[in-house]
């Protein structure tokens, strides 16, 4: 094949006035809105749902409603606690500050530490690489114990920074290797340049290295803020002050094993995951990029 | 950036622990409105206590409460069930309470209330309200509530004709299953202690429930839920079901509750769980002599009026069903009558394995796939197997 | 070249000159002691922490002890002790739950024991009566023992007659509140003081007196511990003394200084995630680790050995397909990695493949709604499917009616339990599979194709020969770390099945966590659960890869 390439072969085109090739075009365009719609199909009962009145599922499976109703967003808005202020709003802002703050930890303790792992030859690199490979490998909910016993020495039990804290180094192994692979394929020739002309590591790594990365460091964040924003069990151990809850305490405990209130539910988790959609949405030209440049290197 | 970082550590200063008693619970809606009220009282009158009140999700209410209050993270006194009143006694998690009261508090609360919260020879909580199941039965459908099994039962031809059922329940539970197995005289923890599971009576009661689901006579696998929606449909006739469902009956549908029926086979009345939700004293508590003074107060009489009329809780103050508001509910005399047929819940450590075994024996039988005898042998031995150490 | 070497050349630095030995002297030896008697302070106030517990409870719990045996031949109680007498327990007839005792101190007249008095000399009456409620079921004639608030006071109580307890007044006494011994700061302070002297005179007379010097030096640190009687301290001490003496001799200090300021700018971008990792991951690791060792019943935790371990390994006793044998549950955990993996590759490659041609309109569009399954929150969707699989409403049923069949009983056979939980997580799975083939496939040339088909090349060898190669390397990876997430996914299990029927759909994590929360806090065992799952997923990585790769390379 290579000598064919060599010699300059042209290939042929799609041509689309022919018909099968068209109907091949028509099928996979069909056979894609299908698979769309089944895989959307869950995502419109929920959010059926959270229009529809009554705590329970209705008994057609249609995705259409056949009364709307908001009186569950009113509901999920409207619960006050027991000092009379707003429930949801108050377990939002503990999510989006939780959220976002593991979001910059995470990906601040991340980054230094895939330039190093990615660019520096020093005793303990590899140690640390297999580390951060193999912590991936215990479960989060097994740690749940021992990590509640270290927050309480250490004072951050039922403290939104305890749980930065316990999300950031959960986030943290998958960021180092995901952005040391992304390093990995970032050439080093700027960097060469800019030592010969004097700049310590640390203005190479924010003025060269940082602007470079943005596809990695997209994925990262995004990344960290998801595992945030989505976690629920070391949430609802860990916290036990009503007002210090986050929203997936909230959503969670709206389908309890003896009252379940699914309307609430579907009204919480279509309100829930529209900010994670918008991140997506934004970030997405760097998933592909971010997550993939790595792994096919590295 | 540097917002963030102000805000993080704004929301990180967790409130230092203010003076006073701290009390957490897992009341929703009604119930949690009326203990608030009760609360707003006590520290209207009482400022230099002051207390606290804590909602918690229910669901990890109990896990919380353990693994919290052993680290001194816990609350000074919380709202449960009694039925870990056993575990939590071994483990010292919980605070005798009998230091504090006396001949005349005791007197202040129904006996079986009382009895249901002593374990090992000591007092353990007051209580605030007890729970068992009742019928519920719709006046629509049914012209005089069945007072035997056999009664019940023959309302189902009439409603099969509406593809209807004549009783429906959770069946696949053991809480909901309880009436018919100690109405077949079975039990699930001697006296001693021990387990009694596999039982001929217990056997009797399993193969009852199946017959009824074989006949048509209630729903295979129903659940809260399920129950509701066929009461409120007209597709079932009477439910077996506790205080609770009365929220989840829809407006204008016609009901009435009575005590649950007599076993037709045995003579001997259906006897559910009783469930007593009491105020129980956690042994790190900070200030044991204050904290005592609001379980007092909580559960005083004028308390329980509150509460049984706001929520119309079933509460063991004798006393407070004198109250004029309180004596005009239809409900509550009857939830009361039903507390002479009832077993109090097994408190023992090994009772909390027992559920899930049990239900998944339940599910079996009732879909027709295994025999009663087996599948409690299998129940015992799985527990058994729990409690090996 | 960057990978050789982080220290800018501008910068002098004596650790670089060649063998190290040209670092003056005595800079070398106080670094080196500054290390060791970091270590050794660290020692010494573990020691002095230890001991000084000990020392506070003989104290108190000696007077308490005294003051009990001087109540029960009618002598006053010591200075600062509390005395009391305690009568038995009448339980009410009325309420045979509660029990009235009477107590008296020791100069005053019984009264009633209980009730809610607001009179502050009663605040210890609580304490009495529960020491009186403990000593009586006790086997023995005395107690004694701390009080457990953490106020250093002890409480003895003795019997006041012999015969059974439950007929007898009992003596109990009550000591005030005490703090242990401060820490000697001055003491401390001064041995430092005096090693370095002494460590750095070793090092200005010549080489062996040095290290002699260092020995000494750290050697005095030893001598607090000896006199606190805390030999073990002591020990590890001298040891560490001789270690870090030898360790110069071999020049073995200099070189990890040496190391550690050449990789100085590696290290401090390594340090935040390091610490990090250590504090909130490494410590609850090893912690789980060894929580593994005990066995935790009711609040106390007692060692056990292995036992957690082999009763796991031998599956507790019961027969292969009992659902608690732990080699059930593997097999179960097993196949449901496998099934997801498979599903998860074939439908993201699927799609990606479908994705890639560039002729698709609204290929954003469709690439951003196949994402939205992983962009939804797991426990979410988790329940969402689980409502979906109800019998009686789901959504599933629904349509099964819907053309006529028969619902299904969902979660009642292990075969209706496991394919719910298999079609929930691929559900969620396949957007990560499907964008990372898409990046990877990205990067495949188009002339590759174009030369292909030129060559006759049908779809199927094109697909073989040049999609494939390049899917690999990026696959790979993404592979393992998908197994590893799958095998450890928590939330879908538990939410959608709960393990249902018995236990038998549950995987290694669902259980162990059963053990932790649902069996009686069994956490001793839940932890060694979690060290087998770890070890499983690690001779996974290793052999596994190892394994994938030898496949690549062919």
């Amino acid at each position: 094949m290579n000598r064919r390439l060599a010699r300059g072969a042209i290939a042929p085109r799609p041509r689309i006035h022919d018909t099968g090739r068209l109907a091949t075009i028509i099928a996979i365009h069909v056979a894609l809105i299908l698979l769309v719609a089944i895989v959307l199909y869950p995502v419109l009962l929920v959010c059926k749902k959270a229009f529809e009145p009554g705590r329970h599922f209705a008994l057609s499976a249609s995705p259409i409603p056949d009364h709307l109703t908001t009186d569950h967003f009113k509901d999920l808005f409207g619960a006050r606690g027991g000092h009379g202020e707003l429930l949801f709003l108050r377990h939002a802002l503990n999510s989006l500050i939780v959220a976002l703050s593991t979001t910059v930890v995470g990906v601040v303790l991340s980054c230094t530490a895939a330039y190093a792992l990615s660019r520096f030859r020093f005793p303990g690199r590899h140690a640390g690489l297999t580390t951060f490979l193999v912590v991936q490998m215990f479960p989060a909910t097994l740690l749940l114990l021992p990590l509640y016993v270290i927050l309480d020495k250490l004072g951050l039990l039922n403290s939104l920074a305890g749980l930065v804290l316990v999300y950031s180094t959960t986030a943290i192994p998958f960021c180092v290797w995901t952005l040391k692979g992304y390093f990995d394929t970032l050439p080093r020739e700027l960097e060469e340049a800019a030592r010969i002309d004097g700049a310590s590591t640390w203005m190479i790594f924010r003025k060269i290295i940082l602007p470079l990365a943005r596809p990695g460091l997209a994925v990262t964040a995004l990344f960290s803020f998801m595992t945030a924003w989505n976690e629920f069990i070391m949430a609802s151990t860990f916290m036990t002050d009503e007002s210090k809850y986050t929203l997936p305490v909230l959503i969670q405990s709206s389908v309890g094993q003896f009252s379940a209130d699914w309307g609430l539910f579907a009204a919480g988790a279509v309100v829930t995951s529209i900010p994670v959609m918008i991140a997506f949405y934004v970030l997405q030209k760097y998933l592909v990029g971010g997550l993939t440049a790595g792994a096919v290197k590295g | 950036m540097k917002a963030f970082v102000v805000a993080l550590a704004l929301a990180a200063c967790s409130p230092a622990r203010e003076s006073g008693v701290v009390l957490w619970h897992a009341y929703t809606g009604m119930e949690r409105s009326a203990l608030e009220t009760t609360a707003a009282n006590w520290n209207a009158s009482h400022p230099e206590t002051p207390l606290t009140l804590v909602a918690v999700p229910h669901d990890s209410f109990a896990d919380k409460l353990t693994s919290a209050i052993p680290r001194g993270n816990g609350p000074d006194l919380f709202i449960f069930a009694d039925d870990r009143i056993g575990a939590w006694a071994e483990s010292h998690t919980i605070e005798p309470i009998e230091f504090w009261v006396d001949d005349a508090r005791a007197d202040r609360f129904s006996a079986p209330a009382m009895n249901a919260l002593t374990f090992d020879g000591s007092l353990w909580g007051l209580p605030l309200a007890t729970k068992s199941l009742v019928l519920y039965v719709r006046t629509d459908l049914v012209k005089t509530p069945p007072t035997t099994t056999d009664e019940l039962i023959a309302l189902a031809p009439m409603m099969k004709k509406q593809a209807g059922f004549a009783v429906a329940y959770a069946n696949a539970d053991l809480y909901g299953h309880a009436p018919w197995l100690h109405g077949f005289g079975g039990k699930v923890i001697d006296d001693d202690g021990s387990l009694a599971i596999a039982t001929p009576e217990a056997a009797a009661a399993m193969a009852f429930a199946r017959k009824l689901v074989a006949d048509g006579v209630a729903p295979a696998d129903a659940q809260g839920p399920m129950v509701a929606s066929l009461f409120n449909a007209g597709k079932a006739a009477t439910v077996l079901s506790g205080p609770w469902f009365i929220t989840d009956i829809v407006k204008d549908v016609p009901w009435q509750v009575a005590p649950l029926p007599v076993i037709s086979a045995t003579g001997k009345p259906a006897a559910p769980f009783l469930g007593a939700e009491s105020i129980l004293m956690s042994a790190y508590a900070r200030d044991k002599t204050a904290a005592f003074a609001v379980m007092d107060a909580l559960t005083s009489d004028e308390a329980a009026i509150i509460r049984a009329r706001d929520a119309r809780q079933v509460v063991a103050n004798p006393a407070a069903y004198a109250d004029p508001q309180v004596a005009r509910d239809p409900v509550l005399p009857v939830f009361r009558a039903q507390l002479e047929h009832t077993v109090p819940m097994p408190k023992v450590p090994a009772m909390r394995m027992v559920w899930t075994p049990y239900q998944n024996a339940l599910g079996e039988v009732l879909a027709g796939r295994s025999d009663p005898g087996t599948q409690l042998l299998a129940v015992e031995r799985e527990v058994e197997g729990y409690l090996k150490r | 070249m960057i990978g050789e070497s982080a220290t800018p050349p501008a910068r002098v630095n004596r650790a670089d000159s060649t063998s190290g030995t040209r670092v003056p002297v005595l800079q070398r030896q106080l670094r080196d002691f500054a290390v060791a008697a970091a270590i050794a302070l660290l020692i010494a106030t573990v020691a002095f922490v230890a001991v000084r517990n000990t020392e506070l409870r003989a104290r108190q719990t000696e007077l308490a002890m005294r003051t009990a045996e001087a109540l029960v031949d009618w002598r006053p109680p010591l200075p600062t002790v509390r005395g009391v007498f305690v009568s038995p327990a009448l339980p009410s007839k009325k309420h045979p739950m509660l029990r009235h005792r009477r107590i008296h101190d020791y100069d005053s007249a019984w009264r009633p024991l209980g009730g809610l008095s607001m009179d502050p000399t009663h605040t210890d009456d609580k304490l009495f009566y529960d020491a009186a409620t403990r000593f009586e079921q006790l086997p023995a004639l005395e107690m004694v023992e701390m009080m457990r608030d953490g106020s250093g006071r002890a409480i003895a109580a003795k019997a006041t007659c012999t015969g059974p307890k439950k007929n007898c007044n009992v003596a109990i006494a009550l000591t005030s509140p005490a703090s242990p011994a401060p820490f000697p700061w001055l003491v401390i302070i001064g041995v430092l003081g005096l090693g370095a002297a002494i460590a750095a005179a070793g090092a200005l007379i010549g080489n062996t007196a040095a290290r002699a010097g260092m020995f000494a030096g750290v050697a005095v640190l030893a001598v607090p511990t000896m006199l606190w009687h805390a030999w073990i301290a002591a020990t590890a001490i001298l040891v560490i003394g001789a270690a870090v003496a030898l360790a110069q001799r071999i020049q073995l200090t200099d070189r990890f200084a040496t190391g550690l300021s050449k990789n100085r700018a590696a290290l401090s971008f390594v340090a935040p995630a390091g610490a990090a990792m250590l504090v909130l991951v490494a410590v609850p690791f090893a912690i789980g680790i060894f929580m593994g060792f005990y066995d935790h019943h009711a609040g106390t935790w007692t060692f056990v050995g292995i036992d957690n371990f082999v009763e796991i390994l031998s599956g507790g006793g019961r027969p292969l397909d009992d659902a608690l044998n732990f080699w059930f549950i593997l097999g179960v955990t097993v196949l449901w990695t496998l099934c997801n993996i498979v599903l998860h590759v074939s439908i993201g490659v699927a799609l990606a493949l479908l994705l890639s041609r560039k002729w698709i309109a609204g290929r954003g569009i469709f690439r951003m709604l196949l994402i939205l399954p992983w962009a939804i929150p797991n426990y979410i969707t988790a329940l969402m499917w689980k409502g979906m699989f109800n019998g009686q409403y789901g959504a599933f049923n629904s349509i099964l009616r819907a053309v006529g069949l028969d619902g299904v009983d969902w979660f009642t056979s292990w075969a209706n339990s496991f394919a719910p939980n298999v079609a929930t997580n691929t559900w969620l799975g396949f957007p990560f599979m499907m964008i990372v083939a898409l990046g990877a496939l990205e990067t495949i040339p188009r002339e590759l194709y174009e030369a292909a088909s030129v060559d006759g090349a049908s779809s199927w060898q094109r697909f073989r020969h040049i999609t494939l190669p390049h899917l690999r390397p990026a696959l790979g990876p993404a592979v393992a770390l998908g197994s590893i997430w799958t095998f450890n996914m928590f939330n879908v299990i538990y939410l959608v099945s709960a393990g249902k029927p018995g236990n038998s759909t549950n995987i290694l994590v669902t259980d162990a966590y059963r053990w932790a929360f649902e069996r009686g806090e069994r956490y001793g065992m839940a932890a060694a659960y979690g060290t087998v799952i770890f070890l499983i997923l690690l001779l996974w990585t290793v052999f596994g890869t190892r394994m994938v790769r030898r496949k690549g390379d062919e």
